[in-house]
């Protein structure tokens, strides 16, 4: 259970956002308005805050820039209702971790604020284990407990970006950000596509499921022993 | 009287009267000034000439003097010798005039003469040079002679600049006056065109001159703001149509649902569908605001160098999965020899994904895509192409399928909400690409967009 901080002046997608964010057992409180947000934001302590880029009183990312400038490194995403690349690269630049353009879906918002407090793995590590599975990153191989597996490099990135998060569900659009580090909605099922070919060289001849498709959401893996 | 003198016209009128005007007064003075200047440097002349003429030789200055004096005819020429006492010895002059200075310099002094028997007062032009033994010789000519031939100089110029004003505001108010008949007509289209009539143009003459090319370029102009409004106009129809098919079919779905559903699984599956709807209704509203974004060329901030070797090979990459499952030969050829252009990567990348995407979607299974990246002609600009061996697209249907929401005859039956190809024709914009589509080799059709090489010498070395 972590403690958020939603600073979002819409009543109506707050209570959206507070409603499901607290179904998934998160402590969530929510600010309003600029002003009270940065107050909040400064004296609380939180594990991630989500704000809005347009906030009456005080623009969203000025409370952003004010808090990183007072050294607070508290994970932050921002929502937009400006969508387009240059925002997000303002966004970005204000000291958010991550920004996502309205319209949005709550399972999108839910899993990148999981992945903004899971954030600091060792990026260091070069050997991945995962129950039997195993992934050398400076070899470029893979192995699923005796067997190797012959993997595409885009493969190898898809399945470490996985390994790193084990457990965690992850949306088609972050992996398209992520391993492909393209920013737009893939369109089709391209991404189901390149999941479903690494399954099948991960999962053979009845070996128990590693990657779980998420109905609404995207995909996990988890661990088989 | 005020709109008088606003008036265009009327200024240059004036403005034309008074420049010439101006350059004529600027003419006669300097004529006035050369004639006179010309005529007074001659008689001094002679005049020196005359008195150092007398005086060279004593003995002789009476008979020089008397000889200059028979030579006038008007009674204008004046001389004497006079006698150290200041007695008249020879000439015409009475008495030797005072305050001549005895240098032999023309100077202008009036005096008593006898002419005709009367006496007069005259201005003469008078030298003196004293001689020897005391005597002083002086020559003298009239002023008049001059002085009438500088007035009449003056009264010539004056009457010539009488005319000279009048023609000039004549040419003024005539020239001014074809300008404004020219503007009146212009007036009134622009006048029509502000009232709303986008379909007015302004009258363009065939002399080809600054006015006319002006008329022709606020033409050219009032074309395309008619061809933006028309395209405004039937966007916005058409995203309202677009919207209100899907949003019907939501409202029908959800009150079934909420009447009918006999359990919190039929419920459930009834807000499952309509979700899907909203989402695709949601991607088309993104679709339309990403494009009118990208038009607007707000999105330049992800701009820098893109290897599109690197984009397109990732692109191929990216859709090879989804066309084997389909059945279809994907197959990308990269010449690596193109360098690399500026743009925003992510957005080439997009254009050259929906491309593949639409091709993918229409080519059978059995099929093949082609995504080629080359040079025009070995060395020239890139060329991104997409090729397919689908359906194609129908010559008359071509320039209409980069339009947006336009969808092809042959493709209503696929799904997509007809903006793919407008986005990608906005992103193609935005960068100075210039895309076209064909007939493929195989049928089916070919989409190229030509990006523009900068530097022609500079290759990727990465």
């Amino acid at each position: 259970m972590a403690k958020l901080l939603l600073i979002e002046d819409d009543a109506a997608t707050a209570e959206e956002i507070l409603a499901d964010l607290r179904g998934r057992g998160h402590a969530v409180d929510w600010a309003a308005t600029g002003p009270e947000g940065a107050a909040r934001a400064r004296t609380g302590s939180w594990d991630a805050i989500v704000l809005d880029r347009m906030l009456p009183g005080l623009d969203g990312l000025t409370v952003l820039r004010d808090l990183r400038g007072g050294g607070d490194r508290t994970p932050a995403l921002v929502l937009s209702a400006l969508g387009d690349v240059d925002e997000r690269i303002r966004g970005l630049r204000a000291g958010g971790d991550d920004y996502l353009g309205k319209p949005f879906v709550l399972a999108e918002l839910a899993a990148r604020i999981e992945a903004l407090l899971r954030r600091p793995t060792d990026s260091r590590e070069t050997v991945l284990r995962v129950g039997t599975l195993e992934l050398d990153l400076l070899a470029g191989t893979g192995r699923r407990g005796v067997r190797d597996l012959d993997l595409l490099p885009r493969e190898l990135k898809l399945l470490e970006y996985l390994m790193r998060r084990p457990g965690q569900v992850v949306t088609r659009a972050m992996m398209f950000e992520e391993v492909w580090n393209y920013r737009f909605a893939p369109k089709s099922n391209l991404i189901d596509v390149h999941v479903g070919r690494l399954r099948k060289k991960l999962e053979v001849d009845g070996e128990p499921i590693l990657i779980h498709n998420v109905r609404g959401e995207g995909f996990t893996l988890t661990p088989d022993v | 009287m005020s709109r008088l003198t606003r008036s265009f016209a009327f200024r240059w009128a004036l403005g034309i009267a008074l420049w010439s005007t101006l350059l004529s007064l600027m003419l006669f003075a300097f004529v006035y000034w050369q004639t006179a200047a010309f005529m007074q440097d001659e008689l001094n002349q002679v005049l020196r000439h005359e008195v150092r003429y007398a005086a060279r030789d004593p003995g002789q200055a009476a008979n020089r003097i008397e000889t200059w004096i028979s030579e006038d005819l008007h009674s204008v020429h004046f001389a004497g010798l006079f006698g150290p006492d200041g007695k008249k010895l020879a000439g015409n002059l009475d008495a030797r005039p005072a305050n001549l200075s005895l240098d032999g310099e023309v100077r202008r002094i009036g005096t008593e003469v006898a002419i005709a028997g009367r006496r007069l007062h005259e201005d003469l032009w008078s030298a003196a040079v004293a001689l020897g033994d005391g005597t002083v010789v002086v020559v003298a000519h009239d002023t008049d002679e001059i002085d009438r031939a500088k007035s009449t100089v003056i009264r010539a110029l004056g009457l010539a600049l009488v005319p000279t004003l009048a023609f000039s505001i004549l040419g003024g108010v005539l020239l001014a006056g074809r300008a404004k008949r020219r503007l009146a007509s212009t007036e009134a289209a622009v006048a029509r065109v502000m009232r709303g009539d986008l379909r007015q143009r302004l009258p363009v003459g065939d002399a080809g001159d600054e006015f006319d090319r002006l008329a022709r370029d606020v033409n050219g102009m009032l074309d395309e703001i008619e061809r933006l409004m028309d395209e405004v106009r039937s966007v916005g129809d058409a995203v309202a149509h677009d919207l209100r098919t899907p949003l019907t079919r939501l409202r029908l779905r959800l009150e079934r649902g909420r009447d009918q559903a006999r359990d919190i699984g039929e419920l459930r599956e009834a807000v499952d569908q309509g979700l899907v709807w909203i989402d695709q209704t949601l991607e088309m509203v993104t679709a339309v605001l990403r494009i009118g974004e990208i038009e607007h060329g707000r999105r330049c901030a992800a701009f820098g160098p893109v290897d599109l070797g690197l984009v397109v090979s990732e692109a191929a990459e990216l859709f090879e999965p989804l066309a084997e499952d389909k059945g279809i030969d994907l197959e990308a050829t990269v010449d690596a020899g193109v360098p690399a252009i500026e743009g925003d990567r992510s957005l080439i990348f997009e254009a050259i994904s929906n491309l593949l995407d639409n091709a993918i979607k229409f080519t059978p299974a059995g099929g093949s895509v082609r995504l080629g990246l080359d040079r025009r002609d070995g060395d020239g600009d890139a060329v991104i192409s997409v090729e397919d061996t689908g359906p194609g697209i129908v010559a008359g249907e071509r320039d209409q399928v980069f339009k947006r929401f336009y969808r092809a005859e042959r493709a209503r039956q696929t799904q997509g909400n007809g903006l793919g190809l407008g986005l990608v024709a906005a992103i193609a914009k935005l960068h100075g690409f210039s895309l076209t589509v064909g007939d493929g080799r195989a049928g089916g059709c070919r989409f190229e967009m030509e990006c523009p090489v900068a530097d022609r010498r500079s290759t990727i070395t990465e």
